[in-house]
């Protein structure tokens, strides 16, 4: 998603919305997870959610827009976004992209041409991509 | 136990079996199909959006920790982009 931002940025907004961690140390830890050093439990308060969110965006140097969901889930239950999900919504506020249902079905390449498509292609070779292994930041 | 019911507990048993090695292989071990059914499949949705939909509005927190915003607000000249995830 770092690349696609980084090739439309000038056209559309972006906003990363973190939500409840997919592959916590006290839920379904995955080994790659433990090989690349990003291990965290489950948040239980919104301060831990706010810590491992500084630490992500600081550790892949993201340079997206970001928004951190509620405890209650407001968002991620909104827009049945867990684990991970992509939208893009219209300047009138209406749902003009809704992707998949994560991991399976999460694709980014469909954002592009949806952008592509409104604003034609745009491929940039940046060296400021982030290589982001996190879920729902590919 | 007539013979009829061992038949069908044994076939049932070994359906079940049959499921779970199958899961397991295509989960990549017990432990992930015990994940997937325990972790997963509680939070995954399909959902009910659909592109022409009106966008549900939310409150988000920064990431400053205290200042909070709407995502309504970043709606409006462009097209918004909405990643949602985690960092595991």
């Amino acid at each position: 998603m770092v690349k696609i931002y980084n090739d439309y940025k000038d056209h559309a907004d972006f906003l990363t919305v973190y939500v409840r961690e997919a592959h916590p140390t006290d839920e379904w830890q995955m080994k790659s997870n433990v090989k690349e050093d990003v291990c965290y439990a489950q948040p239980k308060t919104l301060a831990q959610r706010v810590a491992i969110a500084n630490d992500f965006v600081q550790r892949q140097k993201y340079p997206l827009p970001f928004g951190i969901d509620d405890m209650n889930d407001a968002a991620d239950l909104a827009y049945s976004a867990w684990p991970e999900r992509l939208y893009i919504i219209d300047e009138h506020g209406r749902i003009a992209y809704a992707g998949g249902m994560g991991p399976f079905k999460y694709d980014p390449e469909e954002v592009r041409a949806w952008l592509a498509k409104r604003f034609g292609p745009v491929t940039q070779t940046s060296s400021t991509s982030a290589a982001v292994p996190a879920a729902g930041t590919r | 136990m007539s013979r009829f019911w061992k038949w069908t507990l044994g076939s049932v048993l070994g359906l079940l079996v049959a499921a779970f090695a199958g899961l397991s292989f295509m989960a990549g071990s017990p432990r992930d199909v015990y994940g997937l059914v325990r972790y997963a499949l509680p939070h995954m949705h399909r959902g009910k959006l659909h592109a022409g939909d009106d966008a549900p509005d939310v409150r988000l927190l920064a990431l400053d920790g205290s200042n909070r915003f709407h995502l309504r607000e970043r709606t409006g000249s462009r097209p918004l982009v909405v990643i949602f995830g985690s960092y595991t």
